[in-house]
C-alpha cells in the first residue's frame, strides 16, 4: 500500500469511468470525450510509475508526452469525421449508426 | 518518501477533484455540462502531474488538452447541437451492463495490482527534470518526435479534407 | 494325366481367341463396316478346330483327364484360386457341341444379320459368348465354371436385348438376366456350402472328399439342391423358365446358339459334372427328375397353342431340357448327355431354319400367316423336316435314340409315373411340332400378296449351315447311340459316370417293347397333327370352344408371367416406391435439408449480435477483457 499504489488506483478508477462513458453514452461526441478521459488515466499511470520507479532512460515521461500529442491528433480527426457524418444524417446518436447491421 | 514526497492531503484533494469531474463527464445529461467537467478534469490531472514532479508534462497537459482539445470538442458540440427537447435515452440495458462491467473492471484491476508486486518503489528514482527531458527529446527520442510531427501534419490535412463542404460544381 | 505342350496351347487358345475377337471387334468393328465379321468368324473357326482337336485327344486318352493349372487367378491370403483347365471325355463331348454349333451359327449370322446397324456389335458379343461358354466347360473348379456361367448370362442379356431400341427386346433381356440371377443366387449358396464342407472349389478336391464320404449326407443333399437351383435358372426349368420364350426377341442366331445349343445346356452340364455329388443324394436326384418331368410336360402343354414359330421352338427347348434333367435324375446320365448332344444339333437346326423362314417371309413370325412354303423354300423345308423328325423322336433320327433311351430308363428304374408323363409329353411333342410344320409348309399361303411376292429361299451362307447341322441331326444316333445302353457314347463317358449300372438292352423284350411304345406315340402325334391342321382345320377351333379354360391356360403360358408380375415384381416395385416416397423423400431428404435448415436457424438466432453499433462491439471487447483478466489472475495465482 505504498504511494505508487494509490496513484495507480486513481488511474484505474478514472480509466473505468472513461470506459463506462464510452460504452454507455449515446452521443458520439460524449464518447470521444470519455475516450480522452481514458487516455488521461493511462497517462497518469505512466507518469506516476516514472516518478516512483524511474529508470528506463526517461521512457515513462516521454511516452506520456507522445500520448498527449497523438491524442490531440486523434481527437481532431475523430471530431472532423463526426461533423462530416452529422452533415449527412443530421444526428449524433450512436444507435443510428447501424449500417453494418447483419 | 523517495521519489518525491507523497503528500497524502494533496493527493486526496487532487484525486477527489479528478474523480468527481470524471464522473461528471460521463453522467451529465447535457453535453455542455460534460464538456465543462472535462476541462476541469484535465486541470486536475495537470495538478496531479505537478504533484508527481513532472512540471513539463503538466504544462503541456494544460496547453494541449485544456487549451486545444477542449476547444475542439466544444466547437464540435456547438456544430452538432441537437434540437432542444430531445433527450437521449439514458437508462437501458447497455448502460446497466456497462456499469457493471466497469465496476468489475476497476475492482479486478485493483485486486490484481494489490496482490502483485508492482508497487515497489526504488529509493533513487525520480521523474526526469526539464533539462533532461529536452536532451532526451533531441537525442534518444528524436525519431519518434519527427514521426509524431508527421502524424500531426497528416491529421491536419485529414481534418481539412473531411471538414470541407462539397462545393456545387456549375 | 498328361499335359502335352500342344494340348496346353490348344486348350489355352480355345477360349482366348474369341475373347480377343470380342475386344478387337468391339473396339475396331465400327470401322470395318460390313466386313466386321471377318475376324470374329475366323477366330471362332480356329477355336472350333482346336475344340475338335481337344475332343480327339480325349478320344485317344479316354481314361485320363487333362488338368492344367495355367496361373493363379485369385490369391487371397491362404486361399488361392487357380485358373485351371480340365479336359475329360465329358468335356470332349461338350466341346464338340459348343465348337461346331458355335462356328456354324457365326457363319449363318453373316447372312442373317446382313445390313443390321449393329453388325459388328453382334459378332463381338457372339465372340464374348463363345469365350464364356468355353471357359464354362473347360473349367476345373466351380468358381471358374461360375465365371463362364455368369459370362454366358451376361451375353444372353446383351444379345437378347440386341435390338435395344425395341422396348420388348430390352425388357426381355432384363427378364432373362434377372430370372437367371435368382438361380445364380442358389448356385452361389451351393458354392459356399461346398467351400465350407470341403475347403476347396476345385472339382478334383471336392469329388475326392465326396468319394471318401467326408461330406455329411444332409449337407451333400443341400449342396446338390442349391447347385440345381442354378441349373433351374440357367436351363429354364419350372419355375424359372419364363425368360426363355421372351428371349425370342433376340435375333434368331442368338436363339439357336444360346437358347438351344449351348447356354441352356450349361445347367445340364453342371449337374452332369457334379455326378459324384448327386449320386450320393437320392433326394436330390428325385428333385431333379421331378422338376425336369414337370417342366417337360408343362412346356409341351403351352406349346400346343402358340402361334409364333419361334415361341413354339422355345417351349420345345424347355421341354427338351426337362427331358435331360429327367434323364439325369432318373439315373440315365449318359442318356441325358446323349440327348444334350443330339439336341444341340436338331434344336439349333430348327431355330436356324425358322430364321430362314422368317427371313423369307420378310420378318413375319406368326404361323397363321404362313403356309405352302414347301415348294418355295426347298432346302429350308427338307432340313427343317429332318430337324422336326429328330426332335419328336422318329426312327432312325438322332432324337429317337436319345429320347427313347431316356423314356426307357425311366421305366426300367421303376419310375412308372414319370414314364407315363414322359410318354404323354412325347405325344404332345409330336403334335405341336408337326402342327408347326403343317401350318408353315403345307396348305395355301395365308399372307398378303406383297409378302408372297418376296418369298425366296435364303442365300447359301444361310442354307449351308442348315445342311451342315442336318447331317448330325439325322445320323448322330446311328453313329454314337447304337445299341441303346451300350453304344459308343456309353463307353466313351464311362470314366466320367463311373459305377453306373448298365442294363443290357434287349431288342426283343423289355427294351424293344418300350421303344415300340414311344415310336407308336410319335406316329400318332404326327397323324393327329395332320388330321387337325390339314384334313379338318376347324376341329382345333371347336376343341378350344369346348375347353376354353384349358385353351386359355395354354395360350397364356399358365398365367405364370402374370403371377410373377404381381408377386415378386409387384412387391419389389411397391417396396421401391415406398422407399422412394417415404424413406428417401421424407427421412433422408428431411435429414439433409434439416441440417441445412439448422444452420440457417442458428444464423437467424445469432444475427442480433451484429447490431452494427460500435458501442455494442466495444462492450463485447471490454467484457471479454475483464473475463480474460479474471481467468489469467486465477491461473497465475495458483
Amino acid at each position: 500500500m505504498n504511494a505508487l499504489y494509490w496513484w495507480l488506483l486513481l488511474s484505474f478508477l478514472l480509466f473505468c469511468i472513461g470506459a463506462f462513458g464510452v460504452l454507455a453514452r449515446r452521443n458520439v461526441i460524449l464518447v470521444v470525450m470519455s475516450l480522452e478521459i481514458m487516455l488521461n488515466a493511462v497517462n497518469l499511470a505512466l507518469v506516476a510509475t516514472a516518478n516512483f520507479r524511474g529508470g528506463a532512460k526517461g521512457a515513462g515521461t516521454m511516452f506520456a508526452l507522445f500520448i498527449i500529442v497523438l491524442a490531440a491528433a486523434e481527437v481532431t480527426i475523430g471530431l472532423a469525421i463526426v461533423i462530416a457524418n452529422y452533415r449527412n444524417r443530421r444526428t449524433v446518436q450512436t444507435d443510428t449508426y447501424d449500417e453494418l447491421k447483419g | 518518501m523517495p521519489g518525491g514526497d507523497f503528500h497524502p492531503w494533496y493527493f486526496a484533494v487532487v484525486a477527489v477533484w479528478v474523480l468527481v469531474c470524471g464522473l461528471g463527464v460521463v453522467l451529465f445529461k447535457k453535453i455542455m455540462y460534460s464538456a465543462v467537467a472535462m476541462v476541469f478534469c484535465f486541470l486536475g490531472v495537470a495538478f496531479a502531474y505537478a504533484l508527481l514532479n513532472s512540471p513539463l508534462v503538466a504544462i503541456i497537459q494544460i496547453l494541449v488538452y485544456v487549451g486545444a482539445i477542449s476547444i475542439v470538442v466544444i466547437f464540435a458540440i456547438m456544430l452538432t447541437e441537437v434540437q432542444s427537447g430531445k433527450l437521449e435515452l439514458f437508462f437501458n440495458r447497455q448502460t446497466a451492463v456497462a456499469a457493471v462491467a466497469a465496476l468489475l473492471g476497476a475492482a479486478i484491476l485493483a485486486a490484481v495490482s494489490l496482490s502483485a508486486n508492482i508497487g515497489r518503489i526504488s529509493p533513487l528514482s525520480k521523474a526526469p527534470g526539464l533539462n533532461e527531458l529536452s536532451r532526451l527529446i533531441f537525442s534518444r527520442y528524436v525519431f519518434p518526435f519527427e514521426l509524431v510531427s508527421l502524424v500531426l501534419v497528416a491529421a491536419m490535412i485529414g481534418a481539412i479534407v473531411l471538414a470541407t463542404r462539397e462545393r456545387e460544381r456549375p | 494325366m498328361e499335359g502335352t505342350q500342344y494340348m496346353k496351347i490348344a486348350v489355352a487358345l480355345i477360349p482366348l481367341l474369341p475373347l480377343l475377337g470380342f475386344i478387337l471387334t468391339l473396339v475396331l468393328g465400327k470401322r470395318w463396316g460390313a466386313r466386321a465379321h471377318l475376324l470374329p468368324v475366323a477366330l471362332v473357326t480356329v477355336s472350333a478346330a482346336l475344340s475338335i482337336y481337344a475332343f480327339v485327344w480325349s478320344f485317344t486318352h479316354q481314361h485320363q483327364t487333362f488338368v492344367w493349372n495355367a496361373f493363379t487367378w485369385i490369391a487371397a491370403g491362404r486361399y488361392t484360386v487357380p485358373w485351371g483347365f480340365q479336359v475329360d471325355t465329358l468335356t470332349g463331348v461338350m466341346l464338340l457341341v459348343v465348337g461346331i454349333i458355335g462356328c456354324v451359327v457365326h457363319y449363318y449370322s453373316i447372312g442373317y444379320m446382313h445390313g443390321d446397324e449393329g453388325y459388328y456389335r453382334f459378332f463381338a458379343y457372339l465372340n464374348l459368348f463363345m469365350f464364356a461358354m468355353f471357359m464354362l466347360i473347360l473349367a476345373d473348379s466351380y468358381l471358374l465354371l461360375f465365371l463362364g456361367w455368369e459370362g454366358v448370362g451376361l451375353c444372353s442379356y446383351l444379345l437378347i436385348a440386341f435390338w435395344f431400341r425395341k422396348k420388348s427386346a430390352s425388357q426381355a433381356g432384363k427378364k432373362a438376366f434377372i430370372v437367371n440371377r435368382v438361380g445364380d443366387f442358389g448356385f452361389t449358396l451351393g458354392m459356399f456350402a461346398i467351400l465350407v464342407a470341403t475347403g476347396t472349389l476345385q472339382f478334383t478336391g471336392v469329388f475326392d472328399k465326396a468319394a471318401h464320404g467326408d461330406i455329411a449326407a444332409g449337407t451333400l443333399t443341400w449342396i446338390c439342391l442349391l447347385l440345381f437351383t442354378g441349373a433351374i435358372g440357367k436351363s429354364a426349368q419350372f419355375p424359372l423358365h419364363v425368360w426363355l420364350p421372351d428371349a425370342m426377341e433376340g435375333p434368331t442366331p442368338v436363339s439357336a446358339l444360346i437358347h438351344a445349343a449351348t447356354m441352356v445346356n450349361a445347367g445340364v452340364y453342371m449337374v452332369a459334372r457334379s455326378y459324384p455329388l448327386f449320386i450320393q443324394s437320392h433326394t436330390a436326384m428325385l428333385v431333379v427328375m421331378g422338376i425336369g418331368t414337370f417342366t417337360a410336360i408343362l412346356a409341351a402343354y403351352i406349346a400346343i397353342t402358340q402361334n409364333d414359330i419361334k415361341k413354339v421352338i422355345a417351349y420345345s427347348t424347355i421341354s427338351s431340357l426337362g427331358f435331360m434333367f429327367l434323364a439325369l435324375g432318373a439315373g440315365a446320365w449318359v442318356a441325358g448327355i446323349f440327348y444334350l448332344f443330339a439336341h444341340g444339333f436338331f434344336k439349333g437346326l430348327l431355330f436356324l431354319c425358322s430364321g430362314s423362314v422368317i427371313h423369307a417371309m420378310g420378318g413375319e413370325q406368326d404361323m397363321r400367316k404362313m403356309g405352302g412354303l414347301r415348294k418355295k423354300l426347298p432346302i429350308t423345308f427338307w432340313t427343317m423336316l429332318i430337324g422336326a423328325l429328330s426332335m419328336i423322336g422318329m426312327i432312325p433320327f438322332a432324337g429317337f435314340w436319345a429320347k427313347d433311351e431316356i423314356v426307357g430308363a425311366a421305366f426300367v428304374h421303376g419310375y412308372y409315373v414319370v414314364w407315363a408323363v414322359a410318354l404323354v409329353t412325347v405325344l404332345l411333342t409330336g403334335i405341336y411340332i408337326f402342327r408347326m410344320m403343317f401350318l408353315t409348309f403345307w396348305g395355301e399361303n395365308r399372307s398378303d400378296a406383297e409378302v408372297q411376292a418376296h418369298i425366296h429361299e435364303s442365300p447359301a451362307i444361310m442354307t449351308v449351315p442348315l445342311i451342315v447341322l442336318a447331317i448330325p441331326a439325322a445320323l448322330l444316333g446311328l453313329v454314337v447311340g447304337i445299341p441303346p445302353e451300350g453304344g459308343w457314347l456309353h463307353r466313351f463317358l464311362e470314366p466320367v459316370f463311373f459305377d453306373l449300372e448298365h442294363e443290357a438292352f434287349t431288342w426283343i423284350g423289355e427294351g424293344g417293347a418300350l421303344m415300340g411304345v414311344s415310336l407308336i406315340l410319335v406316329i400318332v402325334g404326327i397323324v393327329v397333327a395332320w388330321w387337325l391342321y390339314i384334313r379338318q382345320p376347324d376341329i382345333p377351333g371347336r376343341i378350344a370352344e369346348r375347353v376354353p379354360w384349358g385353351y386359355r391356360a395354354s395360350l397364356n403360358k399358365v398365367y405364370l408371367d402374370d403371377i410373377y408380375a404381381v408377386v415378386p415384381v409387384g412387391a419389389t416395385l411397391g417396396f421401391a416406391d415406398w422407399l422412394w416416397q417415404f424413406f428417401d423423400a421424407k427421412v433422408i431428404d428431411g435429414a439433409v435439408n434439416g441440417v441445412a435448415r439448422l444452420w440457417g436457424w442458428i444464423g437467424d438466432r445469432l444475427r442480433p449480435i451484429q447490431t452494427g453499433r460500435v458501442q455494442n462491439y466495444a462492450m463485447y471487447v471490454f467484457g471479454g477483457m475483464v473475463v480474460l483478466v479474471v481467468i489469467l489472475a486465477w491461473v497465475w495465482g495458483n
